[in-house]
């Protein structure tokens, strides 16, 4: 997920900030009915995820945050907290530059109202998107209680400063609360004003970058935290779905549930009518309880008529990616500045060309998606864990045949996102079995269901080309990467147009157009459209550079080899900084040169060329993260062993140097890279399926087999400072460690994978 | 317990004629009003009480949810159902009319009162063992219960099999009775437990083989045998627990149910420990301790114990250390957790697969059943469970561990045709617990 | 009709032998920090326990604890602070936390058998237990903090 999905994305002026103070119950969300904040919203840190009532009257400067009667800092959260303690960061943002309290802030995370504009979380662009926005409405808040308490203690504003949510002048000093309980707060900014508000040099950051408690770890350890499979209303049924056998294009034909009337509390089986064509073919089998749903279901016959991709097989796939990159005309070619590559492949005096694959992947977050839908007072509410609600709610108002003003959706916590709640599919089928029955539904997958039911990473297959000169020199570089794409196939008006006008999907590419100099340079996006209908391809954690870097950092090791230089000394020079690699501001500044910086350290760090025991070796590799306008530096050095009589590599410690400009929050920064890295080491080695007639082989723990506990080796992270903007740190390190496992394993016994997963069988037959 | 035994009444081929008829006849002992309660002493009751306990009368003498002792409890056997009787003392539907003369017969010799030869699914040839005392003491207990009115279940046996004369037959070929024979040279301890085995508690009734006429096979006593969809494992040396079966570790497990060693006591043995044994003094089950380490011949073996044990905390040192074999993987997530022992110790609590008996055997069906299904909370030992991954794992991920354990847990030969067993053993279902 | 304790107070449910525990605890008596994950027994979201034991509750029948104490996240510690939740709080272990319940659950249980235990006893007990979010570098930090704060 990037930037780009996001076109309207903080733009300050667009609506202003209000600064008024606001009567008793006067809340956004009346929009729908709801009281603020009691029923609409969840609180995280609280048990059972409701927010306390505020103490009126409330202050409530912007839009993003209240102060109650009682000094209570509310920060209203847009953004779905799926584990990287998003409420927490933002809020600190702004309670930093407001000078507030930290003992007395609180987040909520907000209903769907138009008035909080795109509501979306991906890409690890939360804090990096949000830190101008929660800062100035910070500044706003901390501006005009100033005013305010000046007044009230009747001296000069320029005399007052804040601290630990209160104003002080001199000796004297007034307190938030007591500034929202007296104070008749009207006040405007303008844009300009807002552009021009004063925002704290770091030196004065209080909270910004120092360790603190997140806000919604104490409810994850005690069983309060409420997500979306735990939301209940009375009345509910519930109901597990019947999967038809494609994705795409099946037809129900008949349903047998003679079978399931033997279930106690079976309540019948319901063809879904779906005008949004979200879940074609899709049976929804409704009982009492969620086990009965569950038997029942195993024992309700459906005759189906699959869609056309029904046969379909991982290697169709993949066969078919191949045949499209043979083609020179598919695809769209990105703008990376130019150059003419075929005259420099006929010109060179070497060249390199090798393909690289990656396997279908599961998102398999730990929660099983699920929903619960209903329609009260005339609105619909679907209560569930979505990163992505505005992508939905159109689909739904289609669904449901209502306008979208008709339909609430209430975000509750993410038991893993990973781009799976990106796409919010889920919902759709709980809120037409609601419609249809006229009653709850609360839909819950199994994890089988779940897995059938993934938009899992595409397979893929890349071909990379150089070209050298006559001294060594690169002078070409080609990249074409075919996969299916998922903005194609959910966000189609959002896809840029390639430099020969051809629409792509930016996930599905980026990573290729990385900051090496590499002379004249062609990268090439193809949408493997027999991917696009076989199967939903989704978001999956770092997207495209999941399988792009992979591909990238093999191969300029491989071209380090060819050109017999030293890996790290390869890709040094070529992290010059150069030309359209300089970097700008205000996200890259420094360019390819804190690329190379974090490169230089990892490999100190980890010991780059001293010697180990045989079958031991390290292997390096680099990313800019997501998007070169938002890059993250991250470089990994892998120590693998091998063992070469039965193919097991085992990952024995992973060195990993990032530079994140500003770091918000140290130790979440780094609990984002431990996990992101340990998801790039499963990938690498442990996980991964196959399409097997039209649908995914693997579909629960007893064959998929992500990373556990006792896989985790061991780990050094390291930050570089910096007061440059923060950016994103959830996904970056994902798309390091394969390729420096894959690098790793060439210098441990010369053998050279290039698919990931990498399996045992896989390295012996490289071995030869 | 006795639930599948076999009967033979395949007799009918063997003997004819009216010297037959002859033979199975037998009087009727004259009905009695039943005794007063207050006419047996209570600590005749109360000997009474633990005898019925070692015996198991109530477990196979009560139907599922059913009074005590008042039968109605189905008994699967090759041959079709029999139900347990009535042995409450109501006049009518159970034993109240019976005169204690009439129950030492029933027995010492497997005769109803009316005469009619009892069927040996109830184990008279074990009862037979019993002094008159104890039988008196029994039938004090008994007497003195609660009168149920509950008439008794019609058997499923076809015709002619549901002849109780042919049971006769039966009796001449394999029926020895008489009284235990004290073997002084042993010691008290070893007699006690060898007359509690052999008579009230008659483990050889599941222990021991059965002919094709359901006889226990008298040579080959406790050499172990299938029983209600479970095998009884081998009591004598051909037991191939890696560790042997000392006299404390069968103590411990006869009172607690748990075997630091071996396992718990699972199936048709959780019963006998929990509500049967229960009841005996602790003095017994050293007794029975005793008595089966002679059985097993455990002083012999002894010196294998401590090798067997570090071979096991070897192998749980594996761990997760194959981490990219699928089938240890398998294992590491599902069992591991539960199984795994370190610390150079054995926790009876974390059932080790090294040493378990389940593993050892030469049939995988207990192992197989208990993945299956599980061990409840009033099996084995007692508050804890294991889950059942029957509705979790499909027949060959169970066969795949079943044959991992065996593999690298032991040095048996692997086991055939595992994934149709699982199979077998799944259509069997959970039975009768 | 299936009768335990829950949490310390005598419960009864009228349900199927056969419903799995885990919707026993979540749907008819509410409690929801038991979480469902696999239903298969091997990513330990749902670990309660059953005297004592961690126990995956998605493939315990109901009717096989009768009689039995089984102890939820919920149950663990009247505030939430007993000394494996309070090192996860300080260590800020969880991430979307949905597999938290049930790794803490399984690390009191594993330091009830090891005490002080060994990197391979922690990794061994601990492997039932998947993290999607891959906290597993702070979940072996946390229960060695435990185990130090437990024997002081
Ligand atoms: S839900 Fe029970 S172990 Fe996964
Ligand atoms: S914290 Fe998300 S699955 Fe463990």
């Amino acid at each position: 997920m990037a930037r780009r999905m996001n076109p309207g994305a903080p733009v300050l002026t667009r609506r202003g900030f209000l600064v008024a103070s606001v009567g008793a119950g006067v809340g956004a969300s009346l929009a729908f009915g709801f009281p603020r904040g009691a029923a609409a919203a969840m609180d995280p840190a609280v048990p059972g995820g409701m927010p306390p009532a505020e103490t009126e009257p409330l202050f409530e400067p912007t839009l993003w945050f209240v102060i109650d009667g009682e000094g209570w800092v509310t920060v209203n959260i847009i953004r779905a907290e799926m584990g990287q303690h998003v409420g927490t960061a933002l809020a600190r943002i702004l309670a930093d530059e407001l000078g507030a309290d930290w003992g007395k802030v609180r987040i909520l995370h907000v209903d769907t109202d138009p008035k909080w504009g795109l509501m979306v979380t991906g890409g690890s662009w939360s804090v990096w998107q949000s830190f101008p926005l929660f800062s100035r409405a910070g500044a706003a808040g901390r501006v005009a209680l100033i005013e305010q308490g000046a007044k009230l203690l009747g001296v000069d504003p320029s005399a007052c400063r804040v601290e630990n949510g209160t104003v002080f002048a001199g000796g004297a000093s007034i307190a938030f609360g007591e500034i929202a309980r007296r104070g008749a707060l009207d006040r405007r900014f303008s844009a300009e004003e807002i552009e021009a508000l004063p925002i704290k040099p770091a030196s004065e950051r209080r909270l910004v970058g120092r360790p603190v408690q997140a806000l919604d770890i104490p409810p994850k350890t005690d069983g309060t935290a409420r997500y979306g499979i735990d939301a209940k209303v009375p009345g509910m049924v519930y109901a597990r779905p019947k999967i038809p056998p494609t994705r795409n294009g099946a037809k129900v034909n008949g349903v047998d549930d003679s079978a399931a009337k033997a279930v106690k509390g079976y309540v019948g089986s319901l063809v879904l009518d779906d005008p949004s064509g979200t879940v074609p073919g899709w049976v929804m089998v409704i009982a009492q309880s969620y086990p009965a749903a569950i038997r029942a279901a195993d024992l309700v016959r459906v005759d189906w008529t699959p869609g056309p991709t029904s046969a379909v097989s991982e290697k169709d796939i993949q066969d078919h990616a191949a045949q499209l990159i043979a083609q020179p005309d598919a695809g769209a070619v990105l703008d990376t500045g130019g150059g003419d590559t075929a005259a420099a492949f006929k010109a060179a005096q070497s060249t390199l060309e090798q393909t690289y694959t990656t396997a279908t992947v599961l998102h398999f977050q730990l929660e099983p998606v699920n929903a619960l839908a209903f329609e009260k007072d005339g609105v619909f509410e679907i209560h569930t864990g979505n990163q992505w609600q505005s992508l939905i709610l159109p689909t739904l108002a289609k669904a449901l045949g209502r306008p979208e003003t008709g339909i609430v959706l209430r975000t509750y916590l993410i038991g893993g996102g990973f781009g799976r709640r990106l796409n919010g599919d889920y919902a759709v089928p709980a809120a037409l079995a609601a419609k249809a029955l006229g009653k709850p539904v609360k839909m819950v997958l199994t994890r089988e269901d779940d897995a059938r039911f993934d938009s899992p990473r595409s397979p893929s297959v890349q071909r990379l080309r150089m070209a050298f000169g006559a001294g060594g020199e690169v002078t070409a570089m080609e990249h074409d990467a075919a996969a299916g794409w998922p903005s194609q196939v959910m966000t189609p008006s959002l896809m840029p147009k390639g430099a020969n006008g051809v629409l792509y999907d930016p996930f599905s590419i980026s990573g290729a157009d990385h900051w090496y100099s590499v002379g004249a340079q062609k990268v090439r996006a193809i949408s493997n459209d027999l991917a696009n209908t076989a199967f939903r391809p989704g978001w999956l954690r770092s997207v495209g550079p999941g399988w792009t870097n992979w591909a990238l950092e093999s191969f300029m090791d491989e071209a380090a080899h060819h050109a017999k230089e030293d890996p790290v000394a390869f890709r040094l020079k070529l992290l010059d900084a150069k030309g359209r690699n300089a970097g700008s501001a205000p996200n890259a500044v420094g360019g390819a040169l804190r690329q190379a910086e974090v490169v230089r350290r990892a490999a100190a760090r980890a010991g780059w060329g001293v010697p180990l025991p045989a079958g031991t070796a390290l292997g390096l590799a680099t990313s800019f993260g997501q998007e070169r306008d938002m890059p993250t530096w991250i470089a990994c050095v892998a120590r693998v062993r091998v063992d070469r009589a039965s193919g097991v590599v085992r990952a024995e410690k992973l060195t990993l140097v990032a530079d994140a400009g500003t770091v918000v929050d140290p130790d979440g920064a780094r609990a984002q890279v431990e996990g992101a890295a340990l998801w790039g080491l499963s990938l690498a080695l442990h996980e991964g399926t196959v399409f097997e007639r039209g649908q995914v082989k693997d579909t629960n723990l007893n064959s998929y087999m992500p990373l556990r506990i006792s896989d985790v080796p061991q780990m050094d992270i390291s930050f570089v400072d910096s007061i440059e903007v923060p950016v994103g740190l959830g996904e970056p390190a994902t798309t390091v460690v394969g390729p420096a496992i894959g690098n790793a394993i060439f210098n441990a016994i010369g053998a050279r994978l290039r698919h990931i997963p990498i399996t045992p069988d896989a390295v012996r037959s490289a071995i030869g | 317990m006795l639930k599948r035994t076999l009967i033979g009444l395949m007799s009918l081929l063997v003997i004819g004629g009216a010297g037959f008829a002859a033979l199975a006849w037998r009087p009727a002992i004259a009905p009695i009003t039943p005794p007063a309660a207050s006419s047996f002493a209570p600590d005749l009751i109360a000997r009474g009480e633990v005898l019925a306990g070692a015996g198991y009368c109530a477990t196979c003498h009560t139907a599922p949810g059913g009074a005590p002792y008042a039968g109605g409890y189905a008994m699967q056997t090759g041959f079709g159902t029999i139900y347990s009787t009535n042995i409450t003392p109501d006049p009518q539907t159970g034993i109240g009319a019976w005169s204690e003369d009439a129950f030492r017969r029933a027995m010492h010799e497997g005769v109803a009162r009316d005469g009619s030869h009892l069927f040996p699914a109830f184990p008279y040839d074990h009862f037979t063992r019993l002094t008159d005392a104890d039988v008196a003491a029994l039938y004090a207990y008994m007497m003195t219960r609660t009168p149920v009115r509950a008439a008794p279940h019609e058997n499923g046996l076809p015709f002619p099999l549901n002849l109780r004369p042919l049971q006769a037959g039966w009796k001449l070929l394999f029926f020895r009775p008489g009284r235990y024979v004290e073997q002084p040279e042993r010691g008290a301890a070893w007699n006690r437990g060898a007359y509690l085995a052999e008579g009230i508690s008659h483990c050889g009734a599941c222990h021991t083989p059965r002919n094709a006429l359901g006889a226990e096979e008298r040579g080959n006593a406790f050499a172990g045998a299938p029983i209600d969809h479970w095998v009884a494992p081998p009591l004598t040396k051909a037991n191939p627990s890696p560790v042997p079966w000392s006299q404390d570790e069968l103590a411990a497990y006869l009172r607690r149910g748990v075997s630091r060693f071996h396992g718990v006591a699972a199936g048709p043995m959780s019963p006998v420990v929990h509500d049967g044994l229960a009841r005996l003094p602790d003095a017994d089950i050293a007794a029975l301790g005793v008595y089966f380490a002679d059985v097993g011949q455990a002083a012999a073996r002894a010196a294998e114990a401590q090798p067997a044990i570090e071979r096991a905390l070897a192998v749980n040192a594996h761990g997760p250390g194959l981490p990219y074999d699928p089938i240890a993987r398998l294992y590491a997530a599902a069992c591991a957790s539960c199984h795994f022992n370190g610390g150079g110790q054995v926790n009876a609590l974390r059932p080790d697969l090294a040493l378990n008996s389940a593993v050892s055997l030469a049939d995988p069906t207990n192992l197989i059943r208990v993945m299956l299904y599980g061990v409840t909370a009033r099996e084995g030992a007692p508050g804890i469970v294991m889950p059942g991954f029957a509705p979790a794992l499909s027949d060959a991920d169970i066969a795949r561990i079943a044959a991992y354990l065996r593999a690298s847990r032991t040095s048996h030969p692997a086991w055939p045709d595992l994934e149709k067993t699982v199979a077998a053993v799944r259509a069997q279902g959970r039975g009768q617990e | 009709m299936i009768r335990f304790t829950l949490n310390g107070r005598a419960t009864m449910v009228d349900v199927d032998d056969d419903t799995p525990l885990l919707w026993v605890i979540r749907d008819e008596i509410g409690l929801t920090g038991t979480k469902f994950g696999c239903g298969i027994g091997m990513c330990g979201a749902c670990t309660v326990h059953v005297g004592g034991r961690a126990t995956r509750s998605c493939i315990t029948a109901a009717g096989s604890v009768e009689g039995a104490e089984v102890t939820t996240i919920e149950g663990l510690d009247p505030h939430g602070a007993h000394p494996v939740q309070t090192a996860w709080k300080d260590l800020q272990v969880p991430q979307c936390g949905y597999c938290q319940s049930g790794q803490i659950m399984q690390a009191v249980a594993l330091l009830k058998d090891f005490p002080h235990p060994s990197d391979e006893e922690i990794d061994t007990v601990m492997t039932g237990n998947l993290c999607r979010c891959m906290t597993y570098v702070r979940i072996r930090a946390a229960i060695r903090k435990a185990a130090e704060a437990n024997h002081g």
